[in-house]
Parts: C-alpha cells; structure tokens; sequence
C-alpha cells in the first residue's frame, strides 16, 4: 500500500534495478512528502541502501526514474546530500576530522577553487552541530565508530542541502551518538528539510520515524507511520519470502540476462 | 671503496654525464612518487605493476614501425599501451565473473608476454639500431641524454601542475568515491585523468627503472611517507623528497661501482628508507609499538605489585606493617629480577616507602592501591552482573580490564551498577 502525496519532494516511479544481473528490487514506486523523517525499514537484503544508490545515480537503474523536487536530479544536486555506509571507506586515510567535513563544500567551491575561510567556517559550525568540535584536528582513524559517523554527518551538513538521503546512520554507533544523531535529523526536519533514512533496527523505527518506506526487494507499503507500521505490513516485510520472484530472479542472474530489452 | 672525495665530487655535478643521470632520475622519480600517493591511497598497487609491464609491446612496436630508438617515438607507443592494458582490467572487472585480482594478473602475463616475444623478435631480426632496447627491462640510467632531460622534464612539471591543480579532487575521489559522485564532481572524469597521468608517470619511468621494478618507484615513496604523517600534504612532498633523496644514492651507488645498474640501485635505496620508516617511524613505526607494549607491561606489573602490598594491609587490617620482597613474592608469583625493578620504580615514583619493616605504602600509594582494588572489583561486580559469569570466572578478566580503564568509564562503570559496597566475592569495595 502507498500513500499518495501532493507535492513531493521525492518521487520514485517504478524503479527496477539489478545488481550483478540479479534483481535487487522490483517496480519500487512511492513519494515523501517535503519536512519528514522517514526511515526505510526491511530485512537483510531488501535492497535498501541500493534504493538509494539507485536514486543517486550510483548504481544504473534497469527501468524507472526519480523526481526530487520535481525535477531531474541533474537540476537539483546542490540541494542533496548523501552520507554513504560508515563501512564503504577505509578511515585509515591520511586526513582529519576537519578535512572529511571540508569534502562537503567542494561542490559549492567547484573545481580548481581553493577552500575559503568561510568554508572553514562552515565545517567548524557543522562540527560543533555534530558534538565534534573538539576532535577537529584528530586524525579519522582514530575516531571511535560513533565519532566517525557524526563526521559523515557534519559533511552533509556542510552541504547546506534540503534533502538528505544517509545509509544506516545508526549503525554501530553508542548510545551517546544514537541520540545526538536523533536529535539533529529531528531538528533538520523541524527547519524543514526532508530526510530518508535507512534503518536496519526495528524497535527504534517506530520511535524515529515519522514516515515509513517498508522494502522487501519489492514496496510493501510506504506513508505515514501510524498508517503503514502495522503487524500486518511487518508480517508482510519480514514474514515469508516470495519464493517464485525470488526463483524468476535467480534465474535471470544466472543465465545472466538483461530483466529488460 | 667509498670515499667522502668521490661523494663531494659527484654531487658537484661537474661532470655532465653524472648531470645528466642525477637530474633525469629525480624528476622521473619525484613524478612517479607524486602520483603514486593516490595509486597506493586507493588500494592499486597491483593496477600500476600491471600498467608498468604492459608498456613493453607498445615499446617494441613503435621501434617496429618507426626504427627509432627516440623516447619520442617510443613513449607515445609506451602509453598507448599501458592506457590499453587500464581499459582492459576495466572492461574484464565490469563485464566477466573475473574477480579483480586475477583481471589484474591476466592482463599483466598477456600484455608482459607479448612484450618478450616482440622483444626476442626484434633482437633475432638482427636490425643494427635494436642495441639497448633490452634495457626498458631493467633500465638503463646512464643512457639518459640532454634530450632525454626535456622529456622528463616537461612530463614531471604537467603532472605535478595537474595533482596541485586537482588536489582536492583527487583527494576525495580516493578517500570517497561514492560522495563525490553524489555531489556532483566528474568522478568518471577525473578517474580518467589520474588514470592518465598514471600511466604517463610509468611510461617516463621506464628508461630509468624498467618495466619491471617500476611500480616501486610509483607506491614505495607514498607507503614509506604514510608512517611518518597522518597528512595528505605532507605525505606527498615527503614521498617526493624520499624519491630524489634515492635516485642521488642510487646514482651515486651505479656511478661508484663500475657495471652497477642505476634503477634497480634506486629501488634498492627506496626500499631500504621505506623499512626504516616501517620500524622507526614515531607512533606507526613497529618500535614505537613495541614500546607501547613494553611500557603497558610494565605499568601491569608496577600496578599488580602495588596491588598485592595492598591486599596484604588489607587482610592485616592495618596498612602501615612493612612487607619484605619474599612476603610479596609470598603473596603473588612475581618474576623475582621484574619485581625489584617495580618496587624500585614504585619507590622512585614515592608511592611506596623503604625502612627496616620493608616495603610500605605511602599515603599516596595507600590511595593508589584502593583505587586499583576497586576498580577491579567493580569489573568483577559487572562481569557477573551484566554477563552473569559466575563469581569464580570473572577473576582473570577483571585482572586485564583494571589496567585499561579511563575516568570516564570508572564513573559509567559506577553509576551502572548503583555505587555498590560489595563485590561478588562479599569483600570491601574502597572508596
């Protein structure tokens, strides 16, 4: 099931896309509206960080497309930001604090520019906003988890974007970080921007989020949380797997064929 | 043998020849060592070994088609070759089941192999101009011409001005691909042009180092830097300055010695900085580890001893009855030379005082020794509590955890657990 929203300040209309050939989701196809919170919940494997690859343009899709803002995401980039997996980098890279948080003004500066003292700034703002002030010159790998993540974030942040699209911010940090990291996405919504989250821990969910996208390779529901997380959707989402569209995929990734012409 | 005349003489550079060699290889090193930071930051050591061989058919064919020794003519036929050998690892990685490393090791046998064989032909057709080609193996420094100096020199100062340029660029394509995607930079783009200058980096190499040990001079610099500095900046210029640094010995080294190769000297050289920075380096280097180590050995020990002179005031009820070294001993097994240095140190350090009853704590080693009973105990207390060990499993546990604990943790670790009076074992937790 799927809410229909006016106005959206994200649109995903039938996205297919495939990872080695194999299906990794089917048809996905919902919106969120501008100013909320919502979370992207699904077991292992549910294609949810490549939902929003895909909407990134960081993996191809097979079919389908997105509007943000009602445009193309070509028109509207500087106004997104994306914090990728903790994970999908090796922190043991010669850099600071400081310098992570830097990254995020790069795109505003272009190319060949140098960084400004108002891009300093910036990032020691968005440090401060993140707890992380302190830890400025450190070097990242001696960051704990958390520390890290809350980095990630100060570069997004740093982007002075609109729309957020952040890869389990959540995971593996302490209890500290989970709530100063709560407490930013709610106070970023609460000026407005939109914030899609990918979440791997149910208990929480409910208590975060405001808007909810359940994935299962395939939409199982997405709007509002009191409406959609319901035991029957979860049942749905985490209960038994579609055994014949997980067969049909298998197939075409093992004959290694294209799902569309 | 060595002589400070001879080093003076040759880093006058009186002599052109000396020139000639000296002045080609920094520039071709500092080149490769520069570009070589973001081949060994995004993890592709391997990838530039491969471009480094597969530069040799280009080599034989251009000479094939041209008749020219030149670098004029054989460098581009250089290039066009590696750039093939890039595209191919590219093109296998994204469109076969080939896992990255064995595209890489295909693509270097294949490319290397036809390189050989279009060598063997070459020095069998017996064309009297082939002499030295055999050289692009290993390298031949001293066959470096005035020429040959623009060739380098125009290629180092386009490649640094191009990473200075595009400093930050390349920067945040290693570190975070995916992000600088998202915000926009023209990752393909950029990733095209590193891969270039890459590829040109090895391709002036080639006549000083060879093929073969090429893609030393590209990663060795960078890997021997990253143990001195947590900077990007600074690992750059001092990769730079460890490669001219050993392309003037290894000159040095060739010059010297009569029929010594100059390249694989300078690899020789680069190698050994790059070890010293593996063992010596302040806080990455392996001594500085050892040394941590040892120092975290020893302050275990001091604090066990201290720990053990407690106990014994402790079970006396009454802290101010000296202990002699066998009634310590007696107490705990300690290592007998180990456990004289301790109480020597702990005496030094004035938490424990010597008179004719032995050892004593003093009131600052009596505060000490609490501290390190409760802390210990306090972990024993956890361990049961949060998970539910029993009371005769938690002693060794806590005994590793005492000596690791920060204020921070000592006050959540109390709080968790409601300030408690009692251990698990029902002794006195100290205040």
């Amino acid at each position: 099931m799927t809410t229909p929203v006016s106005e959206p300040a994200l649109e995903v209309h039938d996205l297919t896309v495939t990872y080695q050939r194999k299906p990794a989701l089917w048809d996905v196809d919902f919106a969120i509206p501008a100013g909320v919170l919502a979370g992207i919940v699904g077991p292992n494997g549910a294609g949810k960080s490549t939902l929003i690859k895909a909407i990134m343009e960081l993996l191809p899709t097979a079919s389908g497309y997105v509007r943000i803002f009602g445009k193309s995401l070509e028109e509207v980039r500087g106004r997104i930001s994306y914090v990728p997996q903790r994970e999908s980098v090796d922190w043991d890279f010669p850099a600071s604090a400081l310098d992570v948080v830097l990254m995020g003004r790069y795109r505003q500066r272009g190319l060949f520019r140098r960084l400004s003292d108002r891009d300093r700034r910036i990032a020691r703002d968005c440090l401060h906003q993140v707890g992380m002030e302190a830890f400025a010159s450190r070097q990242i790998a001696q960051l704990s988890g958390g520390q890290q993540q809350r980095v990630f974030l100060a570069r997004a942040l740093a982007q002075e974007a609109d729309l957020y699209l952040m890869d389990e911010p959540f995971a593996g940090v302490d209890a500290s970080t989970e709530e100063a990291v709560l407490e930013l996405l709610t106070r970023l919504r609460d000026s407005g921007k939109t914030i899609l989250v990918v979440h791997h821990d149910l208990q929480t969910a409910a208590r975060y989020f405001d808007w909810m996208i359940m994935l299962n390779t395939r939409l199982v529901a997405a709007g509002p949380r009191e409406q959609v997380f319901t035991n029957e959707m979860l049942q749905e989402t985490y209960g038994g797997k579609l055994t014949l569209l997980q067969a049909v995929g298998n197939l075409a990734g093992s004959k290694g064929l294209p799902l569309r012409e | 043998m060595l002589s400070l005349k001879e080093l003076l003489h040759f880093l006058s550079l009186s002599e052109p020849n000396i020139r000639y060699v000296v002045f080609g290889t920094i520039m071709v090193g500092i080149a490769a060592a520069v570009i070589g930071n973001f081949t060994f930051l995004r993890k592709r050591a391997l990838v530039g070994d491969a471009i480094a061989h597969a530069v040799l058919p280009g080599i034989c064919l251009a000479f094939m088609l041209q008749g020219s020794r030149s670098l004029w003519v054989l460098l581009p036929g250089a290039f066009v070759s590696g750039w093939l050998a890039l595209l191919s690892i590219d093109w296998i990685n994204r469109n076969s089941r080939l896992k990255p490393d064995a595209a890489i090791g295909l693509v270097l046998s294949v490319f290397f192999g036809t390189g050989v064989l279009l060598l063997t032909y070459i020095q069998q057709s017996g064309d009297g101009s082939q002499s030295g080609l055999k050289h692009f193996l290993f390298g031949q420094a001293a066959a470096i011409l005035p020429g040959d100096l623009w060739v380098f020199g125009l290629t180092g100062l386009l490649l640094c001005g191009l990473v200075a340029l595009f400093f930050k660029e390349f920067t945040l394509l290693s570190f975070d691909p995916d992000f600088a995607q998202a915000a926009g930079l023209p990752v393909r783009r950029l990733e095209l042009l590193l891969s270039t200058l890459t590829v040109l980096a090895v391709v002036t190499g080639i006549q000083t180092v060879g093929v073969v040990l090429m893609a030393a001079l590209l990663i060795t610099p960078a890997a021997a830097a990253r143990f001195w500095t947590d900077r990007l900046g600074a690992m750059v210029l001092l990769g730079a300055a460890f490669a001219a640094l050993a392309s003037v010995l290894g000159s040095f080294v060739s010059y010297q010695q009569p029929n010594m190769p100059t390249g694989p000297w300078i690899i020789v050289v680069l190698s050994a900085i790059a070890f010293f920075s593996m063992v010596f380096a302040p806080r990455r280097g392996g001594l500085a580890r050892l040394w941590d180590k040892l120092r975290h050995a020893w302050k275990i020990r001091e604090e066990n001893v201290l720990k053990t002179i407690y106990h014994s005031g402790e079970s006396l009820g009454d802290f101010t009855a000296g202990m002699h070294i066998e009634a310590v001993q007696g107490r705990r097994a300690f290592n007998p030379w180990q456990l004289r240095l301790s109480l020597f140190t702990l005496q030094r350090r004035g938490l424990l005082q010597y008179g004719a009853s032995g050892y004593r704590l003093s009131g600052e080693g009596l505060r000490e020794g609490a501290r390190l009973a409760r802390i210990h105990r306090l972990w024993e207390l956890y361990l049961t509590e949060y998970l539910r060990l029993a009371p005769d499993h938690v002693h060794d546990d806590a005994e590793a955890m005492e000596h690791l604990i920060t204020p921070e943790l000592e006050a959540q670790l109390e709080a968790a657990l409601g300030y408690p009076e009692r251990d698990p074992h029902d002794r006195d937790i100290p205040r």
